[in-house]
């Protein structure tokens, strides 16, 4: 039995150690062996809430709100910038102005089922944003845990 | 091959074909996986990572020995024993409110829900623990096809 799990303990490990290496120096994750690559064969990075929320105490990054703007104005991460998936073209042109590439990005949406903050993601990282990650538990985790939230229809930079 | 045989072969064959189809996907998307483990906020980031990378291929190579019949009672002990790690990390998801996908089949994807992925574990493992009780490797001994085989026996 010990031989089975040390087995599949070397092969994970040795398939997986670029996106190991990765993780360990915190860069944006470098897709698996057998994964499916975007343009850049680089995927955005998941980031958990407490991580979310040590960026946001440091104000090291940028939050961007891959949701609607009715939802955005209804409530967002004090401080997000809207970028909504349906809005992309225009919104991403003003985004780029205003936002250096070199910025750290976090991008959210609904929580854990919804998908736009990946696509927002993999577009600004396509655009350039070297440093790009995905908040998965999104509005409603940040919301439930008492963090700091923001009303209205700007944006309202900290 | 009597029905008892029978009825053990394919309840060997389910195990392993569950952990297989629970574990290529994983395999195939490791990021989209150590984004539901993170989901569950119990590891430090870097380990979250660690799971992702090894925790498919536990799943994966279970499910191959099972399937072709060879450590059949290792493999399924490994499997219980994954099973219960699952089963008590649910729970405590459940305890604590998080309503999230259990990443037990689909990475990244939004499927089940805790309670829903709690009743099949147990019902998984069940299963794994009578393939155990079930289980007569010393069979393999007498198929001299499966001889080479032999050679990955610890």
């Amino acid at each position: 039995m010990a031989v089975i799990a040390a087995l599949a303990l070397f092969v994970g490990v040795v398939w997986n150690r670029t996106l190991l290496r990765d993780a360990w120096r915190g860069n944006p994750v470098s897709g698996g062996a057998g994964s499916v690559p975007t343009l850049e064969g680089v995927q955005p990075l998941p980031l958990g809430l407490m991580q979310a929320k040590e960026f946001f105490d440091r104000r090291e990054a940028t939050f961007v709100d891959a949701r609607d703007s009715e939802a955005f104005s209804r409530g967002r991460i004090a401080g997000a910038r809207s970028l909504p998936v349906a809005k992309l073209g225009p919104g991403l042109g003003r985004f780029r102005q205003t936002v250096p590439l070199s910025s750290l990005i976090v991008v959210y949406c609904t929580g854990f089922s919804c998908q736009d903050s990946r696509t927002v993601a993999e577009k600004l990282q396509r655009t350039g944003y070297a440093t790009v990650y995905v908040y998965e538990g999104g509005f409603p985790e940040w919301q439930a845990a008492g963090y700091p939230v923001a009303k209205g229809g700007l944006d309202d930079r900290r | 091959m009597t029905a008892g045989n029978a009825s053990r072969i394919g309840l060997r064959l389910l195990l392993g074909g569950l952990f297989l189809y629970a574990g290529v996907p994983k395999i195939l998307d490791p990021v989209g996986f150590a984004g539901n483990v993170a989901a569950y906020r119990l590891l430090p980031y870097f380990y979250d990572y660690v799971v992702a990378a090894v925790f498919p291929w536990l799943e994966v190579t279970c499910g191959i020995l099972l399937v072709i019949g060879l450590r059949v009672r290792a493999a399924a002990m490994l499997l219980l024993l994954l099973d219960l790690v699952f089963i008590g990390v649910i729970s405590s998801a459940i305890v604590r409110g998080l309503d999230i996908d259990c990443g037990c089949f689909r990475p990244g994807g939004g499927s089940a829900s805790p309670w829903m992925a709690l009743g099949r574990d147990l019902l998984i493992l069940c299963l794994a623990a009578v393939v155990f009780w079930q289980a007569d490797d010393s069979g393999m001994r007498r198929h001299p096809a499966r001889w080479p085989l032999l050679m990955f026996r610890s």
